[in-house]
């Protein structure tokens, strides 16, 4: 579901470049502290005589300002000169945590303040979260939660003591919720619901493209015709998938039928749907072997490939939830990235049309109810 | 302020107990990562039974996380072998995830959350300075016991 935007790679580059180059910089300081350099020797007796927690929470800051400072060239207007300020405040604090007693409470105060400027910008739609982003976020939070610690034990009355319990979990969780509520409200081009990432492919079909997207349709419903009895389907070697009570939508799947690509005689699963009087066939679907490899799409944007990603299995039969931005499942459930698929829904489906990602909801409605 | 002021000292704790208090707030984000993870799964927990049960079990072990890192900070022997238990349990579950071609780790989270993360709270337990606030914090608890 939250991919590395192209424009925002160099965030990794530019976050390598910075922990090589403060190896280097240490190095030399060393080095020149060795032969008796005064300002040397002074620089690395303070950086020594500084806690490993500050020294972390320092190289996360400054890890967070130049990642801030090389997405600067891919965020135009206001966004992009909050990152100038943002990037360099950040670095400014992670060099003052070496050499002032001020530093914390606005440490804090500027983190806080980013991760919810970020929130406020994802649920807005200004800001796509990607996964550059929520790294960045992470940090952050990790950054928050060592300057947190760092602080003196002030009065020790209940409501601060609870306030200091629960702020920093409280804090994450803003996150990500926040995280989540903007990628679901503002999905974009690509993803048609959440945990479902498209092809990429061109706008309009060709009238070409509209042939060969009737064809497969044909060719599928011709094909499949003989499994309307789900009977003859296992029969065929097509297996049933669980049950659950979450899809109404049965596959049966056949391993057989795995390396085949795009071949209406032999689809990867065949779609039933549960209605009143049993398993009716509804579809096919066609599946590729590996996460990332798109099929073949004979009819362009007509006949999409989708696949799912950010998915939660339970171990407990077919069921799953949503993974959270910061990639993590209940436990027990596994995340899942699905090989490309493509559906073709023999019956209508409404305004989705034959190759849509999902069955219409209304159509879907109608059938449980026949 | 010049770079060799005495704010600096006031600032800072002895560099040998700060492994428990880093690994202590690595495994507080953990928790809270956990936390939020089986929180949001009780909408799905609503009509799939599975996700009851591993909502709720993730939601006690996050409770659980919160107390084993409150303990660790307070450098409790028991609390640091629970944690690496935990931590060495998660490492080689996720490594196992790496290798299956399900796409369960790609990109930069995933890696720092499932990987990163744990490889680096073992490395604070088990490193000298780990070990040596650990035992650090037994020889005080005899002598308070004495």
């Amino acid at each position: 579901m939250y991919d590395i935007a192209g424009e925002h790679a160099s965030a990794i580059g530019a976050a390598i470049a910075l922990l090589v180059i403060v190896w280097l910089v240490l190095r030399a300081l060393s080095v020149l502290s060795h032969r008796r350099v005064g300002w040397a020797v002074a620089l690395l007796n303070t950086y020594r005589a500084t806690s490993a927690i500050t020294k972390l929470a320092a190289v996360l800051m400054l890890v967070s300002g130049v990642i801030h400072l090389a997405l600067i060239p891919s965020h135009e207007g206001i966004t992009g000169v909050l990152f100038v300020i943002d990037g360099l405040g950040f670095i400014a604090l992670g060099v003052a945590a070496f050499f002032t007693s001020w530093w914390r409470r606005p440490a804090v105060l500027w983190l806080v303040a980013t991760i919810v400027a970020y929130v406020v910008w994802v649920i807005a739609g200004w800001e796509t979260p990607d996964q550059i982003g929520i790294a960045c976020k992470l940090i952050e939070l990790v950054a928050l939660g060592l300057i947190m610690r760092l602080a003196q034990p002030g009065r020790r009355t209940w409501p601060r003591r609870i306030w200091r319990a629960v702020a920093f979990p409280m804090m994450a969780s803003v996150a990500t919720l926040g995280i989540w509520v903007g990628g679901l409200a503002h999905p974009d081009a690509l993803h048609a619901h959440a945990g479902a990432l498209l092809q990429p492919v061109a706008a309009v079909a060709t009238p070409e493209q509209r042939q060969a997207a009737s064809r497969l349709l044909a060719d599928t419903r011709a094909s499949i015709a003989r499994y309307q009895d789900p009977a003859i389907a296992i029969a065929a070697g097509f297996k049933p998938g669980a049950v659950s009570s979450a899809d109404p939508l049965r596959h049966f799947e056949n391993s057989a039928n795995a390396n085949a690509v795009l071949d209406p005689n032999h689809p990867q699963a065949l779609v039933y749907a549960q209605t009143k009087h049993g398993l009716q066939l509804i579809g096919a679907m066609y599946q590729m072997k590996r996460a990332g490899q798109w099929g073949p799409d004979p009819g362009g944007p007509l006949t999409q490939w989708h696949q799912h990603e950010g998915i939660c299995f339970s171990p407990f039969g077919f069921e799953f939830s949503f993974e959270t931005p910061f990639w993590t499942c209940p436990l027990g459930s596994t995340s899942i990235t699905t090989p490309p698929m493509l559906h073709v829904w023999i019956v209508d489906n409404g305004k989705l049309g034959p190759f849509a990602a999902d069955l219409d909801k209304a159509v879907q409605k109608q059938l449980q109810g026949s | 302020m010049s770079i060799t002021s005495p704010a600096v000292a006031a600032t800072t704790a002895p560099p040998t107990t700060s492994a428990p208090e880093i690994a202590s707030v690595l495994v507080v984000t953990q928790a809270s990562l956990s936390l939020v993870a089986g929180l949001s799964a009780i909408p799905f927990a609503i009509v799939e039974p599975g996700f009851r049960v591993l909502s709720l079990l993730t939601i006690l072990v996050a409770i659980g996380m919160f107390w084993l890192a409150r303990n660790l900070r307070r450098q409790r022997r028991w609390a640091r072998r629970w944690v690496i238990a935990l931590e060495a349990l998660s490492l080689v579950a996720s490594l196992l995830l790496t290798v299956l071609p399900i796409g369960a780790m790609r990109g930069p989270v995933p890696v720092l959350v499932n990987l990163v993360m744990p490889a680096a709270i073992l490395w604070l337990l088990w490193s000298r300075s780990g070990r040596a606030a650990f035992k650090t914090a037994r020889r005080s608890d005899a002598r308070d016991a004495a």
